[in-house]
């Protein structure tokens, strides 16, 4: 079947697979730029393939260049990105797709991203976007908090691999954000490409933007948002792509499968 | 004598003290770069006053500066100059003062400061190869003066003047070179990102045309650099290994000239492995956003549908799903006891430990017999008394026993109520009252008495 790897057992005992193994169940996507993981992926994916649909998964090779499992039953645990670390997500892959960060090879900021954001959807919206439990806020502290969020959702993201923590000032855009670009990536109409998607498992839709995050029990930096109009500033402090709150979020998705899921 | 290498801070100091600054209009630049110019064109050393001017208002003429139209060309030529030579970049030279107009001539910050704006000197395969191969001829002559050196003149004239301004020149102009390249490499960069921006899917081969020069060039340099760095790192090792037989102190200063130059080429050698690491990296980035994105999205529609997502942040919401395992969890390792394992109880406090009666001890009267058996011993001052008694007892209990052994002499027998009593000094650094004793035997306590305020005193001393 494989070059490189005659048997499931030749791919398992290499010295990569635990480590890769490893960051995929949690979430890393892997690419060209994973100098030893990638050509081990690439060697070992009709052997990993079979082995890992065991498991209630799909290991996915896109053709921009990573590889990520996609959890399609329960046996794997899983999570939706957060309000926020879509947002970020898509500013990146706009800033991914603009020929002007090719100049620095797609090393940017935290400052870049955040006027990305503002730029594309208003500096209103973006705070509203991310405090969206708040009937009345200060607007320095909401800006604060705005600055924190987008902090935490760029350290979530690295972990994931969407992109790459070069120093505490920087991070590389990798081809992985390019998965947030999928649903705009087909010709047809929006929604039943989004159909499409969900039932493959790779994104689910969520409800408005109010409500997306008042689900979710575990997200601590919601809930303290309601009540302490200083955690902002206190949160946000120097930009550190490592600081911030560990807890992931979670929110109530609609699954696929879900008749009210493509609604 | 060894050339020492300045203190850093002390040249920050100096510099900060001096208040040093240079501020060039563009005027001024234009100016310099004009007798710049001319000068090379004419092949003049230097330019009478009037001359200047001329080029001066040449100058105003071409660039069609607006900044001061009121000023006439002369006044503001005199301006010029007189900016120019306060900051160093202009100077006389003729030396005949009032006595006619000047001559003046650039400096050397000033040419310094055109010839970065007007000459394109980057590293190229043929600079770089002409200069490396200089510098290992210039090398090998200062190899066979070090051999044939054997006075200390012939080490300055042969060895260290060569090394001190042809060598470390030939490596400056390496070293120029290399930040005009970098200079040149921010720029291409600047200007692929300007190509695609300006025409996207247009200018795809532009850019690969672009990568691939610069990558063919920069692995040229990278080339050469390590072939190179190799023979003068060696031809370096012959002249300090030469110095270090050689007896002669102008020996050392070949020496220590030489392990300069090799620092120097060790930074050239850096320099191109850095450059080829870093260049590796935009090279895959750009070609990866050339192939994934441009060839892609050849209309960028993506890139609007993604903006028009994230503008609008209606309809379309939706989450990534990603895989999120908990981590492993490793229990830790714990020995069994060996056996049966004992029932899990409450711990119990520790019993007290049982009473004894003991028989009390009167130190009062251990001391009383004490004192008692000092006086019938013979001692005949308290001073006696106190020494015997107390001279057993540990340092730190001497203090107190002193007190308590005048209050049992009071007690037991009758001190001499002089006046006058003398302070004599005993053990320990203690000075107490001396009192005379009368000959032992048995007395009367008298509360109150002479005996007794005699004690009370004792007691607090």
């Amino acid at each position: 079947m494989s070059g490189a790897f005659a048997s499931l057992q030749d791919a398992i005992d290499a010295e990569a697979f635990p480590a890769v193994d490893l960051a995929l169940r949690r979430g890393r996507h892997v690419d060209r730029d994973d100098s030893d993981w990638y050509p081990f992926l690439v060697d070992a994916q009709p052997w990993l393939e079979a082995f890992y649909r065991r498991f209630g998964c799909e290991l996915v090779h896109r053709t921009d260049g990573y590889f990520y499992l996609l959890p399609t039953g329960d046996r794997l645990g899983r999570r939706h990105l957060s309000s926020g670390e879509m947002l970020v997500g898509q500013a990146l892959t706009l800033l991914y797709l603009d020929p002007a960060t090719v100049e620095h090879g797609g090393v940017l900021t935290r400052d870049q991203v955040l006027a990305q954001l503002a730029g594309v959807m208003g500096a209103e919206a973006l705070v509203r976007a991310l405090n969206p439990k708040r009937r009345r806020y200060d607007e320095r502290v909401a800006e604060e908090a705005v600055r924190s969020k987008v902090t935490e959702a760029l350290r979530r993201l690295a972990t994931l691999g969407f992109v790459e923590v070069v120093d505490d000032a920087r991070v590389r855009l990798r081809p992985a954000l390019m998965r947030f670009a999928e649903p705009a990536r087909e010709t047809g109409a929006p929604e039943k490409t989004l159909k499409r998607l969900v039932a493959a498992g790779e994104l689910v839709l969520t409800e408005s933007d109010a409500d997306a995050d008042e689900t979710d029990e575990t997200d601590e930096t919601d809930e303290t948002d309601e009540t302490d109009e200083t955690d902002g500033a206190d949160e946000a402090g120097e930009w550190s792509p490592f600081a911030g709150p560990e807890a992931p979020s979670e929110r109530q998705p609609l699954e696929p499968g879900d008749p009210e899921a493509v609604e | 004598m060894p050339e020492s290498r300045p203190d850093p801070q002390h040249v920050l100091q100096s510099l900060a003290r001096r208040s040093i600054a240079v501020d060039l209009p563009t005027l001024d630049l234009c100016f310099l770069a004009a007798l710049h110019l001319r000068a090379e064109r004419t092949a003049l050393a230097s330019f009478p006053e009037d001359q200047l001017v001329d080029v001066f208002e040449q100058v105003v003429e071409s660039v069609r500066d607006d900044a001061a139209p009121d000023a006439g060309p002369l006044r503001r030529a005199t301006h010029a100059i007189r900016r120019l030579r306060e900051q160093r970049m202009l100077a006389r030279v003729d030396g005949a003062g009032v006595l006619r107009a000047g001559e003046f001539a650039l400096t050397r910050l000033a040419t310094g400061i055109v010839a970065f704006f007007l000459e394109d000197e980057t590293l190229t395969h043929e600079t770089l190869t002409v200069l490396t191969r200089s510098l290992l001829e210039s090398l090998s002559t200062v190899t066979a003066a070090a051999r044939e050196a054997s006075t200390a003149e012939g080490w300055r004239t042969g060895v260290v003047g060569p090394l001190r301004v042809t060598i470390a020149d030939l490596i400056a102009g390496i070293q120029r070179r290399q930040r005009g390249f970098d200079l040149q490499q921010e720029q291409l960069q600047r200007e692929i990102a300007a190509l695609l921006q300006a025409d996207w899917f247009g200018a795809i081969e532009r850019c690969q045309s672009l990568l691939d020069a610069t990558s063919a060039t920069l692995g040229d340099l990278n080339q050469v650099l390590l072939r190179d760095a190799h023979e003068l790192q060696s031809a370096l090792q012959e002249i300090q290994e030469i110095a270090a037989d050689a007896t002669d102190d102008a020996a050392i200063d070949a020496d220590e000239a030489s392990r300069a130059i090799v620092e120097q080429v060790d930074r050239i050698a850096a320099w191109g492995s850095a450059r080829q690491r870093a260049w590796s990296e935009y090279y895959q980035y750009v070609h990866r956003f050339l192939r994934d994105v441009v060839r892609l999205d050849p209309s960028r529609v993506i890139t609007h549908r993604v903006r028009e997502c994230l503008a609008a942040r209606s309809g379309g919401r939706f989450a990534l799903t990603v895989a999120d395992a908990p981590a492993i969890r490793l229990l830790r390792d714990v020995v069994a006891p060996h056996g049966e394992r004992p029932p899990v109880k409450r711990r119990r406090p520790e019993a007290e430990p049982a009473l004894a009666e003991e028989p009390a001890v009167d130190t009062q009267a251990l001391l009383e017999a004490a004192v008692r058996a000092a006086l019938s011993g013979g001692a005949r001052g308290l001073a006696d008394v106190t020494a015997r008694v107390a001279g057993g007892l540990p340092a730190g209990e001497r203090f107190v026993a002193t007190g308590r052994i005048a209050q049992t002499i009071a007690r037991v027998s009758r001190p001499d109520a002089r006046a006058e009593r003398p302070w004599v000094p005993i053990e320990d650094g203690l000075v107490i009252e001396e009192w005379v004793l009368p000959s032992w035997g048995p007395q009367v306590d008298l509360p109150g008495g002479e005996a007794g305020e005699a004690a009370e005193r004792a007691e607090a001393t």
